[in-house]
């Protein structure tokens, strides 16, 4: 599970929880699956929660200038 | 010069070349009179003060903030003498309002236009991505506001390629700088995301460049969606009430721009525990029903067996009812034996057995 969330952007582990939160509330709910689902949602919390921490902005300052009409 | 004579054409070049050597251009401030727009093109007025006018002329697409007779403006100017009808002027190069009653003349007269127009209208404004990953943001670097802003874009938000121009935010130029900003970025071959204008606060002329119409019609015009954060919450300029959004101040335009990533991690982290609490809730709910079932299942086995009981204990009375041994403590007896005249026969009461001979036999 771990693994091939390396390759996720958080955004899709954010949809990804989304989507465990809306199966635990939809008819497909079934307990004997509900437990796995219950760790993969607790493995991504976690990856978004290392993922956002570590994450920089790259900011840079445009070279161009604008004080004259080119 | 007392002897040389001169043609007229010559004279006015010669004042004009002396005037243009001498006062290349000209800052005066006065009062607006006689104010007139000709064909759309030109704009005219006398500029005045108790002693003195002076006419200023312009073309209209240099007026970059309405103005009506009354109003007090700077206007930066380069005098001359027009051949054609000789008369002095000052050709307006700028010109803006000064004082805080003109100042807000202006924005007053150039809000009503662009409203008139349609584009402060809501229909207009476009969402801003919830967390962009490309961000254009036009401001003075120099600024505390630059700095405040990048301070809070980088607590909350991460992954972002951020690219800044660097223009004046005040002053005659700023305006012009901003708007060459705000085409560049609007050219890129891959656009940002979302174009954010900041700067922060200051008095009602430091905030007058985003009162200017050009910049003004250019944020409404960018391809880019706009968010727009300038001076304190109270200040509302033309430049933010045409944006997609508005921010109250440089801060605030850093906080609409991202979700503060904080709140994400613990949002994940609820919904993970809430997912915990509905699965024990769900065990729970399955554990109840399950012992129901099970209750059920048990009171049913009992009413069965309590019936079957019933049923046995009528049964076992009946079959009490049928022992012989009742009937002979009801005082009746059991006759063994062939019954013939001269034959023995075994008589058994329910406390003795009798041995008799039968004498006789007769049929009833």
């Amino acid at each position: 599970m771990s693994e091939a969330n390396n390759n996720k952007t958080v955004q899709q582990k954010l949809s990804e929880l989304s989507e465990l939160v809306t199966w635990f509330q939809s008819p497909a709910f079934a307990l004997e699956e509900a437990v796995t689902k219950f760790k993969a949602a607790e493995t991504l919390a976690e990856e978004i929660e290392k993922d956002l921490t570590k994450l920089k902005n790259d900011i840079k300052v445009v070279k161009k200038r604008f004080d004259t009409e080119e | 010069m007392e002897n040389v004579q001169l043609t007229v054409s010559d004279f006015v070049a010669l004042v004009n070349q002396t005037l243009e050597y001498a006062y290349p251009t000209v800052t005066v401030t006065g009062e607006v009179a006689e104010f007139r727009v000709s064909q759309g093109k030109w704009v005219s007025f006398k500029l005045k003060d108790d002693g003195a006018l002076v006419d200023c002329f312009m073309p209209a697409y240099s007026l970059r903030i309405p103005i009506e007779d009354g109003m007090k403006v700077v206007v930066v100017a380069a005098p001359r003498i027009s051949p054609k009808w000789g008369k002095f002027s000052l050709n307006i190069r700028a010109v803006k309002p000064v004082g805080e009653g003109s100042i807000k003349k202006g924005f007053e007269l150039l809000k009503a236009k662009l409203e008139a127009e349609g584009l402060f209208a809501p229909e207009r404004k476009r969402p801003l991505p919830r967390v962009p990953s490309r961000v254009a943001v036009i401001t003075s670097t120099e600024s505390a506001a630059y700095a405040d802003f990048c301070k809070i874009v980088n607590e909350r938000w991460g992954g972002m390629d951020i690219e800044v121009a660097h223009t004046q935010v005040q002053g005659d130029p700023a305006a012009d700088q901003i708007i060459r900003a705000i085409k560049y970025f609007n050219n890129l071959e891959q656009l940002p995301e979302v174009l954010v204008i900041v700067r922060g606060g200051g008095s009602a002329e430091d905030l007058m460049t985003f009162n200017d119409e050009l910049l003004a019609r250019e944020i409404a015009g960018s391809r880019i969606p706009t968010l727009v954060g300038v001076g304190h919450e109270v200040d509302h300029t033309l430049a933010d009430m045409v944006a997609d959004r508005r921010a109250a101040t440089p801060t605030n335009a850093a906080e609409i721009l991202v979700p503060d990533r904080r709140e994400i991690i613990r949002g994940a982290h609820q919904q993970a525990t809430s997912l915990g609490h509905q699965l024990v809730q769900a065990i729970d709910q399955y554990s109840v029903r399950t012992r129901d079932q099970l209750e059920a299942a048990y009171r049913r086995i009992r009413e069965r067996l309590d019936d079957s009981f019933e049923r046995l204990a009528t049964l076992r009375l009946a079959v009490a009812q049928l022992n012989p041994d009742t009937v002979l403590q009801r005082g009746y007896a059991l006759l063994r034996g062939d019954v013939a005249v001269g034959k023995a026969i075994e008589i058994e009461t329910h406390t003795t057995v009798i041995t008799a001979e039968v004498h006789d036999v007769r049929s009833k």
